[in-house]
């Protein structure tokens, strides 16, 4: 059994916000093993955003307020000092946000910004930084590397440019890479090149991924293991097949019944059945419910506790063991999945 | 009266792209639209399907007029689009509607929900007096699913399926017959819309309108539409009653779009046999010559650079593929060099 | 304070399919909301406060002066600040404190038909120009440029020159010089928003011209303008005073800011306060409008607006 790369334990966010303190993300527990995949699912203002960038600090100290424990490698990112976790970034965790423009520098040269990246993080001279940095363009798969090198971002297309970015997350070989909403700008062709890049890169490196999405096709061919976030906590957290196949929570279940299917049988008069819809809105993390997140939204409202008392993160399906020998339990917090069978 | 609503017959929408520097001589031409056939029957839902790039906004936007035609024809219930005079014009954006992307932008942030939903009606004066305007906008609102009580309401303090509904509402406050959806749902939460999908859905029906759904999301579209057509840089390049397109497409190009959406079921995913295409799409502004996929097609062969293939009947009644593996039928690339273009020797 | 936007409607069960509770307070309206957040700035809201008594100063002028203007009285002659005349006397013996609150009324009417004629014309100008752009846009703004490049103080002694001194002529003189400005910023505003979605929508739906240009366009280009306006207020009265001072504004013997601050020169060092007082008023009233002008522009924009109803709860 190997040690998992990142450990999340009991990860709290408040942030001040006009409205009041925003309580974005709830006592989340989580880990992620060498070359495994972790889908984190959920809408905006799920809290699963803003989960991530607490652990790489990117949040403003000024109105966030972090707490909990996530060691990476063993290393406490949240009692990390500032300098530390600088140097933890690069090598230790990359990140690919949705918009590659907005991780990319305009002004600057591609090739520039990837050797910028090395030489931060390794003694390298410039001649082999630039070196390194063609051979990780052609990793990405970039045609030409060596010319690639000296275009500006905007030379390229969106699918390129998260390819460069993906090229800078990876040039220290991080333990982790954090990908956040990575795909979702992008063509469907483009994001199956993206998505088949991110698993042979796994593959060779043995990379530990966490994939924020709210795409759950996108998870199915991706994740291992999937966390469901609803209201700043997860809901439910099991293997993606127990999670996509079997849901238990009833908005895991509400999600994919959202989801229109391309191959949807057809009735006799041509008819597609109309989607099962969640109603209503998230509720606003600044006046999270007494009870079960969802209950506002929920139509079992099964047990007399959903209003009142918070249910806990508890097993559902039996336990089953995945890759690297760990157990990986079906869980949902919910009083309801017995009805919800 | 013909069955056919709206009608695009060779349909051209050129953007110059001025070079760079003083002589704007040698600017290139995107083209954006470039010989679209398309047909929407009255009480019909067609699915625009395509890649960002592909043209599929500029197609919806030049259907009404939003962006002007540089070529080819549209009629709008028979009467020529292209040709009409403003009073025409204006008759005509009364009766087609249009459903915008992005909800945060499709709304003025400086009027209220109900100065926005009013605001055909006072352009084409459809209700006379102030109570009578506020009454109509409450059915609209009710329509579209929000309580008229909101009317008073800014924008900002909407969410973005409820500011979406909003844009519904006006698109529906003409009484159209027509009505564009721009990637209508692409912005909101996914089961943000579902409901929107949903509630489309129940106009088109209720009202009995045509829809034409835009969007880069297969599923979405399939789930929507009676029909499907997929662009390609700036073509038609299949169309089809939507279940069989989506199940037994007939052009290579779909069938790699299609392959590459992934389903959220596991196993299905897991078996799930991927098309994976060549290199990126050309640019608009450079078309390749016959057919305009065959630089990225795995089955190109012999009379594909050289003609252009037309729509024609393939797979399923009813469906139409832009591909030569269904037998030559096209424009043949001119040999000689187009006028205005000149060559280089090289040597 | 309630000032900041409603927040995201609580989804209950009885929620109408878009989740919105049917129990909503109505909004409050943006100009209301506006001068609250100005308020909040203190600058902006002492600016505000002291021009208000300003121009109700203006308003009000000669029943609160204690003499007419030109009484003169050779028995006061240069009378330092007392009692009886707090901002003293000048070389003919007339009261100052009257004579600068007299001038107000002079200095800021011209002030304000100087922005008007600006204002308007300016503004139409970069309307149209932005709005319709092409062969509009480029010949207006190059007559706006060769406006522009004619030296502002040359350009409003031609004027001058032409119709003769006299404050009416004084205010069409800077009015002129500040077409150009208006046109710009009106311009510069508009091209930002033609591009905007909701004036597609508008058109999509069979709008007018004229109407998106009144409905959308021109309320939704406004702030950038309304805040130039309050700045070049300031320019204003200080271009009426330099005009005057230069003996081609205000006529003497009628009180105006700037001629006072001329006709006080001469006695700077034997009596300050005929150049002082003029020119505190001056002074104040310029800082006035410019403070006022900088909390418009954070107050007008949106992105501001929602950090500042939120940082001030």
């Amino acid at each position: 059994m190997t040690a998992p790369v990142l450990e999340v334990d009991d990860l709290r966010v408040q942030l001040r916000t006009p409205r009041g303190t925003a309580h974005v993300v709830n006592g989340l527990s989580y880990s992620v093993g060498p070359g495994e995949t972790v889908a984190v699912v959920g809408e905006s203002g799920s809290g699963k955003s803003v989960s991530v960038l607490a652990l790489l600090g990117l949040l403003p100290q000024r109105v966030a307020t972090v707490s909990g424990r996530a060691l990476l490698q063993g290393e406490d990112l949240l009692s990390m000092p500032p300098e530390r976790l600088r140097q933890v970034r690069g090598p230790g965790a990359g990140m690919v946000f949705q918009d590659p423009m907005t991780s990319l520098n305009p002004v600057l040269t591609v090739g520039r910004q990837i050797v910028e990246g090395l030489r931060a993080h390794a003694d390298v001279n410039a001649a082999a930084a630039r070196r390194r940095a063609a051979e990780l363009l052609g990793e990405v798969g970039l045609p030409d590397p060596e010319r690639a090198l000296d275009r500006y971002p905007h030379e390229l297309s969106g699918g390129m440019r998260q390819r460069v970015v993906i090229a800078i997350a990876l040039s220290n070989s991080p333990a982790l890479l954090i990908a956040d909403e990575a795909t979702t700008a992008l063509d469907v062709t483009v994001q199956a090149q993206i998505i088949d890049l991110v698993e042979r890169l796994q593959t060779d490196h043995g990379t530990g991924v966490i994939w924020i999405t709210h795409d759950l096709g996108v998870v199915a061919g991706i994740a291992d293991r999937v966390l469901v976030m609803y209201g700043g906590r997860c809901v439910e957290d099991g293997t993606v097949d127990d999670v996509l196949e079997r849901p238990a929570h009833p908005y895991t279940r509400g999600l994919l019944g959202s989801l229109p299917d391309l191959a949807a049988p057809v009735g006799p008069g041509g008819e597609v059945p109309d989607l099962t819809t969640v109603p209503g809105l998230p509720p606003p993390p600044t006046d999270l419910p007494a009870g079960c997140v969802f209950w506002p939204r929920c139509p079992v409202r099964g047990d007399a506790r959903c209003e009142t008392e918070q249910p806990p993160l508890v097993q559902v399906g039996s336990g089953r063991s995945g890759h690297f020998g760990r157990e990986l339990p079906h869980r949902a917090a919910t009083w309801c999945s017995e009805e919800v069978r | 009266m013909s069955d056919v609503l709206v009608s695009a017959r060779g349909l051209e929408v050129h953007f110059p792209v001025r070079s760079v520097g003083l002589r704007r001589t040698g600017g290139g031409v995107l083209r954006a639209v470039d010989g679209v056939d398309l047909d929407i029957h009255r009480g019909e839902t067609v699915g625009l399907v395509g890649e960002s790039g592909c043209g599929k906004s500029t197609l919806g936007n030049a259907l009404l007029r939003l962006v002007p035609p540089t070529g080819g024809r549209i009629t709008f219930d028979g009467s020529d689009v292209t040709a009409l005079d403003r009073r025409g014009l204006k008759e005509m954006r009364r009766r087609a509607g249009m459903v915008f992307q992005d909800p945060f932008a499709s709304l003025d942030p400086r009027r209220t929900v109900a100065q926005t939903v009013a605001e055909p009606l006072e352009v084409h004066k459809l209700r006379s007096g102030r109570r009578e305007r506020a009454a109509r906008v409450g059915e609209l609102l009710e329509m579209v699913g929000l309580d008229p009580a909101v009317a008073s309401r800014y924008p900002h303090e909407f969410s973005g399926g409820q500011r979406q509904r909003v844009g519904i509402a006006r698109a529906l406050a003409g009484e159209p017959d027509f009505l564009v959806c721009d990637e209508a749902i692409a912005s909101l939460d996914v089961s943000v819309q579902a409901q929107v999908l949903n509630l489309l859905r129940r106009l088109q029906r209720q009202l009995g309108l045509t829809l034409l759904f835009i969007s880069h999301d297969l599923s979405a579209v399939r789930h929507l539409s009676d029909r499907i057509a997929v662009m390609y840089l700036g073509r038609v390049v299949e169309v089809g009653p939507a279940a069989t397109v989506a199940s037994d497409p007939q052009m290579p190009y779909t069938q790699a779009l299609l392959s590459a959406v992934p389903v959220p079921h596991p196993a299905r995913e897991r078996a799930r046999q991927r098309i994976v295409l060549r290199g990126d799409v050309p640019s608009p502004s450079a078309v390749p010559s016959g057919c305009r996929f065959r630089t990225r097609c795995p089955y190109v062969f012999e009379p594909c650079p050289d003609v252009d293939p037309a729509l024609q009947p393939a797979g399923a009644p009813g469906q139409l593929a832009a591909c030569h593996l269904h037998g030559v039928v096209g424009i043949p690339v001119a040999d000689d060099t187009p006028e205005g273009v000149t060559t280089t020797p090289t040597s | 304070m309630t000032g900041q936007p409603l927040p995201e409607p609580a989804p209950s069960p009885t929620a109408t399919d878009a989740g919105i509770p049917s129990t909503q307070r109505a909004a409050r309206p943006r100009w209301r909301e506006t001068l609250g957040l100005l308020a909040r700035n203190p600058a902006a809201a002492v600016s505000g406060a002291l021009l208000l008594l300003i121009v109700l100063v203006a308003v009000f002028d000669e029943a609160l002066a204690p003499t007419g203007p030109n009484e003169i009285s050779v028995e006061d002659r240069l009378q330092p600040p007392s009692l009886e005349h707090p901002f003293g006397t000048d070389d003919l013996g007339r009261d100052i404190f009257s004579r600068v609150i007299l001038g107000a009324a002079v200095s800021l009417r011209v002030g304000f038909l100087a922005v008007a004629v600006a204002l308007v014309i300016g503004s139409l100008i970069g309307l149209l120009a932005g709005f319709y752009g092409r062969w509009v846009d480029d010949v207006l703004m190059r007559i706006m440029d060769m406006l522009f490049a004619f030296p502002a103080v040359l350009l409003a002694i031609a004027v001058l020159a032409v119709r003769g001194p006299g404050s009416g002529n004084t205010a069409l003189a800077i009015g002129i010089v500040y077409i150009p400005v208006f046109a710009r910023v009106t311009r510069a505003s508009v091209l930002g928003v033609r591009e905007e979605v909701y004036v597609r929508a508008s058109r999509s739906v069979g709008a007018s011209d004229l109407r998106l240009l009144t409905r959308h366009v021109l309320p939704n280009a406004a702030p950038p303008i309304i805040v130039q306006t309050s700045i070049s207020l300031a320019f204003a009265v200080l271009a009426e005073a330099a005009l005057s001072f230069l003996g081609l504004g205000t006529q003497p013997p009628n009180p105006s800011w700037g001629l006072m601050l001329a006709e006080g020169r001469g006695f700077i060092d034997i009596a300050w306060w005929l150049a002082f007082f003029p020119g505190m008023a001056i002074f104040l009233t310029v800082l006035c409008f410019n403070l006022l002008g900088d909390g418009l522009r954070d107050v007008l924009d949106p992105r501001q607006r929602t950090l500042m109803a939120g940082g001030a709860r």
